[in-house]
């Protein structure tokens, strides 16, 4: 019952304690370009947090590292500020833009102390909300509450590692699907010309090995028919007929079972082949470069 | 007696060194990527909570595919130090022209005048500036931001057109 008691006791004063330590701020923003969601932007993303703000105050933005503690080199102005703002902590936010560029320095001070606890400096290529975004990664980091979605935002200016690098289409893609059914990977390739092409030779070259086949087929049917009228007849005239066509067929047979071979041959070399060129012609990351302005008259471009 | 007397003073300089010391996180875009503190590698991204004595220091970070950095900072003595690099990747470029009695120059530095080279350049802009007859006939940035293959061509300009 005492130690039921104890632990009642403890996590009641934790929490009144806990309470108490609501992080509450003074945020000095300087900006050299108005950026209007500044502040609204930190009011709604840390909502444990009480912000107050106030932009008039420019005597913190002096750069601290020329002092000889500049950790200390404001004590008593902090201080002063944490008693009339009754703040915990102040926040001192300043962003420079150069060309591309913008430069972010935060600074966060204990009121209490009077001294600079944590700093931080950002130089990054200029992307979509930037500055309001790498605004809340350091008050999140001073507040412990980083969303991955700003992490995320921020990375979007990175380029990515070549291995990271994952192409819709590859060449190999556009081989596959060549292989599958001619002119499909050139296509794919977004090679119109080519596919028809492929795709027309590769048709004809099957029909005409389906036509040699089939005219094979029929040549070896007449002719075994043929042969079987021969062997049966004795009538002199039939027998000279039968044999004459058994012959034609013989021959027939004999050169659209070349025919087939061949075609057969060749459409399966030109499938391969519609392949390879798929594969050759496939879609790779590539730029063309033309010259972009004449010597002689420097302003035109081409 | 004297030796604990011994003890205690060795452990109060160690821990008075240790305190002068300055609280190091360092972290990389993209991780894992050996880091390099005066010439000293001190492990792999990301570290947290090291030390570093107050001071100028060297970091260099390095890791194969992406062009390396290095950074000079003066550590100020109590504050923690937390520092993030992103990483520029290189990428394989292949740079390719037909057209003949071409120099080509890129970010004023690298010449050629083969019709066919591969090179390694760092993620972003890079200046090509072209020559024939120790001329400039063209001037332009080209953007590098995958592994791709440049074509150059000559081509008329407007005002002949």
């Amino acid at each position: 019952m005492k130690k039921i008691l104890q632990y009642f006791l403890f996590f009641f004063l934790g929490s009144l304690y806990s309470a108490n330590l609501e992080s509450t701020f003074l945020v000095l923003n300087h900006f050299d370009k108005f950026l209007p969601n500044a502040d609204s932007s930190l009011i709604e993303n840390f909502s444990n947090s009480s912000f107050e703000f106030d932009s008039t105050f420019n005597i913190l933005f002096e750069d601290i590292d020329n002092h000889e503690n500049p950790a200390s080199s404001y004590m008593n102005t902090i201080k002063e500020l944490g008693a009339k703002h009754k703040v915990n902590f102040i926040l001192c936010n300043q962003i420079k833009h150069v060309n591309d560029r913008f430069m972010l320095e935060g600074q966060l001070f204990n009121t209490r102390s009077g001294g600079l606890i944590y700093r931080r400096k950002i130089d990054l290529t200029n992307y979509i909300n930037g500055q309001i975004n790498e605004l809340s990664m350091w008050v999140g980091n001073v507040t412990g509450s980083v969303n991955d979605e700003w992490q995320k935002n921020r990375e979007s200016i990175l380029f990515r590692g070549s291995e990271d690098i994952e192409y819709k289409k590859t060449p190999m893609g556009a081989a596959m699907r060549s292989l599958v059914a001619p002119g499909w990977g050139q296509v794919y390739s977004d090679k119109k010309v080519s596919a028809g092409v492929w795709a027309g030779t590769e048709s004809t070259l099957s029909l005409a090995v389906l036509i040699s086949f089939l005219k094979y087929d029929v040549a070896a049917k007449s002719y075994k028919s043929n042969l079987k009228l021969y062997n049966e007849t004795d009538d002199e005239k039939e027998v000279a007929k039968y044999r004459a066509s058994a012959e034609n067929n013989w021959d027939d047979h004999v050169t659209f079972s070349a025919l087939a071979i061949a075609f057969a041959g060749a459409t399966g070399t030109g499938w391969v082949a519609n392949s390879i060129h798929a594969w050759i012609v496939g879609p790779r990351a590539y730029k063309n470069l033309y010259q972009k302005w004449d010597p002689k008259s420097p302003n035109t471009t081409g | 007696m004297f030796r604990n007397y011994k003890w205690f003073l060795g452990s109060l300089l160690l821990l008075v060194n240790l305190s002068a010391q300055v609280k190091l996180s360092v972290k990389t875009i993209p991780k894992k990527v050996n880091i390099m503190l005066d010439g000293i590698n001190i492990g792999k991204s990301p570290i947290i909570n090291d030390r570093i004595n107050p001071g100028v220091h060297k970091f260099e970070i390095i890791k194969s595919g992406f062009a390396p950095i290095t950074y000079d900072i003066l550590v100020n003595p109590s504050q923690a130090v937390h520092l993030d690099f992103f990483m520029n990747p290189i990428y394989q470029v292949k740079f390719k022209t037909q057209e003949k009695g071409l120099v080509f120059e890129l970010n004023g530095e690298h010449l050629w005048d083969d019709p066919f080279i591969r090179l390694d350049l760092e993620a972003g802009d890079h200046f090509l500036r072209v020559f024939k007859l120790n001329e400039i006939i063209d001037e332009q940035t080209i953007h590098v931001d995958e592994p791709k293959k440049f074509n150059y061509y000559l081509k008329k300009p407007v005002s002949e057109e």
